[in-house]
């Protein structure tokens, strides 16, 4: 049986009046490659720097590695088995690129040298320019490299790919995919569905705080369903309370259902109310997120 | 590697402070005779300004460095580069972005602020001892003979009790920070005690009255009296300042702690 190597139970954040973070329950499985998704402010950064220590929860306990995450001696050990690569990829700009290989590789044991170089090469860092002389994309990759090389069995990214061009996008998720398969358990959060689809076998969806989708993909690709009905007489939501069902749109006589179970007796349901045709579909990942996330400014960041 | 990054981002107020250091200290030996002179005649005019000091300055070259060097310029160069020093870290990180890189290493708060403050010592040390290198030098240049022993004294006396100013300055930074907002109120609260403190305790002495705030004229104590001996060295305000200095390394390091970043 898979070990647990993030775990929160309860977690919450509050800033002042506003809770960031309510009551997350999170469970990431070893050697998994688990996607972190939400809409900006939702929760994921607040989340991800309460699990390495960087802000203390207001409640709620979490473990990483069965280490304590509000403890600063085990969060010292935790981030001694943790890679992290934040949002905003913000390093020493009075460094050179070879400087800060130097330093961040001084804290770790197992660094990667061969992934090291490796890297330098294929990213096309120039190892004597000044950190505050590169761009946006290079400085991405210049983090993402930093992280990559720790050794480390867990890597937590977040948002990973902001910045970078395809090309170096498809790079990043390939060399993800490599270090998953050595064994590196993955935690990444993201608000690019496709690269969440291409790499992730795990997906968590964040909405206001609140952890609203806990699942494998191959469970929302094999579960997740998406029902359409044409009744003959205008219908309303509350006609289809059926455990199962996620979100009921109407629109006149047209009902548009996401199920995650219980697709049958669904189907079933809507049969016995005298829906006129009905359609199951295959849902995309991007669609559950669409659904399952409530659009604050009405436009999902996707 | 902790304190190579320190270095590296002091480096250039290291440089600065010990440019002022070699101005300060080479403009009082240069001035020297000059100033000598200037005494002696005021001296001899009776109705010129006659201050006990300028005898003693006149004839004894140990006392003129202690005056306007341990005791005056020196001392508050070597206090504000000190609290210079000390500004940064994982707070400045914060304003700058780069604290969630630092925060992701294995490396704890509290080690991330003692190397700082290590760094802040060693080079308000370096910035010491290179006062006393350009006294040797520029007292040979101009044919004086001091005592190296009381220039020692006095320097690790500055540099001991001068640390409060380091971690008064960190202290600053931590609650208050805006660069602009900590870098006024440590000047104000550095400037305290030389415009005020010291003031009004060397009135009270000089009548011959004793007060509890000689406890805390940090000015003097980091000066000390001209003549340094075990039994003239003062004691009981270098325990108090170095309590102050623990205090105020122990506000920062609580509240750090506590800082969501």
């Amino acid at each position: 049986m898979m070990s647990t190597v993030i775990e929160t139970v309860q977690l919450r954040k509050n800033y002042g009046n506003h809770e960031a973070v309510k009551g997350l329950n999170l469970s990431v499985p070893e050697g998994s490659v688990c996607a972190f998704l939400g809409q900006n402010g939702a929760g994921k950064s607040s989340t991800i720097k309460m699990l390495l220590g960087m802000i203390h929860p207001t409640s709620g306990s979490g473990t990483i590695f069965g280490h304590r995450i509000d403890r600063e001696s085990e969060s010292l050990l935790i981030r001694q088995r943790v890679a992290y690569v934040a949002e905003d990829k913000r390093l020493y700009d009075y460094m050179s690129v070879e400087q800060i290989i130097r330093f961040t590789r001084s804290f770790f044991p197992r660094w990667n040298a061969t992934l090291e170089k490796n890297l330098l090469q294929r990213f096309e860092l120039p190892k004597a320019r000044k950190v505050r002389q590169l761009s946006k994309g290079m400085r991405t990759k210049l983090a993402l490299l930093l992280g990559f090389c720790r050794g480390c069995e867990l890597l937590i990214l977040d948002e990973p790919t902001e910045g970078l061009d395809p090309v170096a996008i498809e790079e990043v998720l390939q060399i993800v995919v490599s270090l998953a398969s050595e064994g590196t358990t993955i935690f990444f959060s993201s608000h690019q569905i496709a690269e969440v689809e291409q790499v992730a076998d795990r997906v968590l969806m964040i909405d206001r705080g609140l952890l609203v989708l806990d699942s494998t993909m191959d469970q929302v690709k094999e579960e997740y369903r998406h029902i359409q009905a044409v009744f003959p007489e205008p219908v309303e939501e509350r006609d289809f309370r059926v455990p199962g069902i996620e979100k009921v749109r109407t629109n006149g006589r047209t009902v548009s259902l996401l199920a995650s179970h219980n697709i049958d007796s669904i189907v079933e349901h809507v049969r016995m109310l005298r829906a006129g045709s009905i359609d199951v579909l295959p849902t995309s990942l991007k669609e559950v997120f669409l659904e399952k996330v409530t659009a604050r400014s009405g436009h999902a960041s996707l | 590697m902790l304190l190579y990054k320190a270095w590296i981002e002091t480096r250039i107020r290291f440089l600065a402070g010990l440019a002022t250091t070699l101005i300060v200290c080479s403009y009082y030996l240069y001035a020297h005779s000059s100033l000598v002179a200037m005494w002696t005649h005021m001296l001899q005019d009776p109705k010129g300004p006659h201050f006990g000091w300028m005898r003693l300055a006149i004839s004894d070259y140990n006392f003129y460095l202690w005056h306007y060097l341990y005791d005056n310029y020196l001392q508050q160069i070597w206090c504000l580069f000190a609290a210079l020093f000390a500004f940064g870290g994982l707070i400045r990180e914060k304003q700058d972005g780069t604290s969630l890189f630092s925060l992701g290493l294995p490396v704890s708060r509290r080690r991330w602020l003692y190397t700082r403050l290590l760094v802040a010592l060693l080079e308000g040390c370096a910035l010491a001892v290179f006062s006393v290198l350009v006294i040797a030098i520029g007292s040979a240049v101009i044919h004086q003979t001091y005592s190296l022993s009381q220039v020692l004294a006095h320097t690790a006396l500055m540099v001991g009790i001068g640390f409060f100013a380091a971690a008064l300055g960190n202290v600053f930074y931590t609650l208050f920070p805006s660069n602009y907002v900590s870098l006024i109120l440590i000047l104000a609260v550095i400037s305290a005690p030389y415009l005020l403190i010291q003031t009004y305790v060397q009135h009270m002495r000089s009548i011959g009255r004793s007060t509890w705030l000689s406890y805390v004229d940090f000015g003097y104590a980091m000066a000390g009296p001209w003549h340094l001996t075990w039994s003239t060295v003062p004691w009981i305000t270098i325990l108090v300042m170095t309590v102050m200095t623990a205090i105020l390394l122990r506000t920062a390091a609580v509240y750090g702690d506590h800082i969501d970043y």
